[in-house]
């Protein structure tokens, strides 16, 4: 018996290394793999990261074209001495707002002075075009400033008439963020997650195909089936090549935020937002489960296709399904159930944001989010390994 | 040696498509076997039976004494297979190729290197060993899966169709190659459906036809029992049609 389980371990090892040699030297499937999994991440951090600073830029240098300024100097006066840059507004102002050349256009109703005079409000619009992402820093900047004017103005008025201004505020707002630093910055943390366990799908795929209805179309898996590999050698070796290669496009995906966030000349933009060695050692651990479990089932769909395209065809079911669960976590916007622990994908979406948030993931979880992908991993490899065996799997060719 | 006694096989939902029905023949050491019938007759199934990787319905069948259900894999310790599917790794070079299957059939090492060196060398390989299978010819690729399959110097060889899609001077390689195996003594087993292709290789021929033995023996034991002045017409008095004859 002793012998039996050396010659089988040897030929596990054999399949191994074979499955990674002979995808290594597929480079061109390879530069797709980690330019789309690898690179993808970086390049939207320091996009995000940008959007986040220019849009600080915009509210904090604010350029605001006015049309009818003569008529309400005073107004103008106070946007000036908060560091706002006024302007005549062009006469085509709304056509150039709807084409996004401009942010925000103040309108002074020519009534104003009048108006204000008899006792009436002064008439101020502001035109804009909410629809555009660029513009909203803007907008909230010279909407907040003339509240803050209108407010100003009539505790001036209070005042004359001896009233304290607290008699027309009668309620105190005050903000008290509980979140820590490494809590803001929402879009920036979804997106680390998210990238992680995409990932951990994009780095098997490729293999775990042509592993599987690779080796079938090419006519090479009845050979194969023909020597004294048993078919649970055969999974086995692949699956551990699969997985050798998911693991090296996970590490190599963190490794590249984490050489971004550390690194790349990103704008400062008040986001203390932390990926250092111990984020990269928690998301390790969080997705450890996934890079085993996704190559089984890789490997799984891979097998009941008789060709590489129609392989690839049914993985676009996985990829969906992987990507819309942390996007249902992100749209929910409600506390997460104590079984989301038990669904795969969504446990270690889960599990990567409280990793991101700075804190460690509670043992308890994480032992509850390795159960399921460890139960389907021996599903799916089992499920693998009797296809093999049957007959039907020499037909079709 | 390969004896097969009463081998049935049936396929598809309650078995209506009866692909071998009552196969029994025997194949010596030291003799090339050809299994000759037109297609769809049961010829691929029947291999693949002999070679483990489908299971009849009834009857047995051994390889060297071994039966081929209850030890499959001792079974395929002892049999090299070239059958009509031959899928090589492109990315690998063509010792890799063999290397591999080698190493799936327990060979190791330096063992291992000198018997594939051993095998390129006999089949004109030598020069292509270091060469990545991808842009092989036919006949190239051929005989690095013939080194594939008798890496492990098997003693029966199983060959279904071996010969499709080669040109005449790769048919010639294949042929001595087969003729040089069953002067080491080994089983061979050969399908084919042409004829002339069978007659010019074995030594005793099975003929099959809709799923059962319809005759055999040598060239001239057919003839004769079929009274006909040669094997071509005996082929077809036997099997009731001229499908299978090269035109």
């Amino acid at each position: 018996m002793a012998a039996v389980s050396t010659s089988a371990v040897a030929r596990t090892l054999a399949i191994l290394r074979k499955e990674i040699v002979d995808n290594l030297r597929d480079r061109r499937t390879g530069v797709v793999t980690l330019l789309s999994a690898m690179l993808a991440g970086p390049i939207f951090l320091i996009l995000i990261f940008n959007l986040i600073a220019s849009q600080a830029e915009r509210a904090r240098d604010l350029k605001l074209p006015v049309v009818g300024a003569e008529y309400a100097p005073a107004v103008i006066a106070f946007l000036e001495r908060q560091q706002v840059t006024v302007s005549k507004a062009p006469d085509d102002y709304d056509a150039q707002i709807r084409r996004g050349d401009l942010d925000v256009v103040v309108v002074i109703d020519d009534h104003f002075a009048t108006d204000v005079a008899q006792g009436k409000p002064g008439t101020v619009r502001l035109v804009f075009d909410r629809s555009r992402d660029r513009a909203r820093a803007s907008i909230d900047q010279a909407e907040t400033l003339l509240r803050g004017y209108n407010r100003l103005w009539g505790e001036q008025r209070l005042m004359l008439r001896g009233v304290t201004s607290s008699v027309a505020n009668p309620l105190r707002i005050e903000n008290a963020d509980l979140a820590t630093p490494q809590q803001s910055g929402a879009l920036v943390l979804f997106l680390v997650a998210y990238y992680g366990l995409f990932a951990s799908v994009m780095g098997g795929m490729a293999v775990a195909l042509d592993t599987t209805a690779g080796e079938r179309e090419r006519q090479s898996l009845e050979p194969l089936l023909m020597t004294p590999a048993r078919p649970g050698e055969l999974v086995v070796g692949k699956w551990l090549a699969v997985c050798a290669f998911d693991t090296l496009v996970v590490g190599l995906t963190l490794a590249g935020f984490y050489l971004t966030l550390k690194f790349a000349p990103l704008p400062p933009v008040g986001v203390p937002f932390l990926f250092g060695m111990r984020e990269f050692g928690r998301f390790a651990l969080v997705l450890l489960p996934m890079v085993l479990l996704l190559p089984a089932i890789l490997l799984y769909v891979g097998s009941r296709a008789r060709a590489y395209k129609e392989a690839q065809a049914n993985v676009s079911v996985l990829l969906f399904v992987v990507s819309l669960l942390p996007m249902v976590q992100l749209f929910l916007q409600r506390r997460e159930p104590e079984w989301i622990m038990l669904v795969p994908v969504s446990a270690q979406y889960s599990l990567l944001n409280t990793s991101l948030r700075g804190e460690a993931p509670a043992l308890g979880q994480l032992a509850l989010s390795w159960l399921m992908p460890a139960l389907l991993i021996v599903v799916a490899l089992v499920a693998v390994s009797r296809r093999l065996g049957r007959e039907s799997i020499l037909s079709g060719k | 040696m390969i004896s097969v006694n009463g081998v049935r096989k049936a396929f598809g939902k309650g078995g209506e498509v009866q692909a071998v029905r009552d196969v029994s023949f025997e194949a010596n050491d030291g003799e090339i076997t050809g299994l000759l019938g037109p297609n769809g007759a049961g010829k691929t199934t029947m291999l693949r039976i002999i070679a483990t990787l489908v299971l009849p319905d009834a009857g047995r069948a051994e390889v060297g004494g071994i039966d081929v259900v209850r030890e499959r894999y001792a079974v395929r310790a002892r049999i090299g297979v070239l059958s009509d599917a031959r899928g090589l790794y492109p990315r690998l070079t063509a010792r890799e190729n063999v290397r591999y299957f080698g190493k799936l059939h327990g060979l190791a090492g330096r063992a291992l290197e000198t018997r594939i060196d051993g095998l390129f060398v006999t089949l004109g390989l030598t020069d292509l060993a270091e060469r990545r299978t991808a842009g092989f010819s036919q006949g190239e690729k051929m005989k690095v899966a013939i080194a594939r399959a008798l890496v492990h110097d098997p003693d029966t060889i199983l060959l279904d169709e071996p010969t499709n899609g080669l040109d005449i001077m790769s048919v010639r390689t294949l042929r001595d190659e087969l003729r040089r195996l069953r002067g080491d003594g080994k089983c061979l087993l050969f399908s084919s459906h042409v004829m002339q292709e069978i007659a010019a290789l074995c030594d005793r021929i099975v003929v099959l036809a809709h799923g059962r033995v319809v005759a055999s023996g040598t060239a001239e034991e057919i003839v004769a029992r079929a009274g006909t002045r040669g094997l071509e017409d005996a082929f077809v008095a036997l099997i009731g049609s001229d499908e299978g004859l090269a035109a």
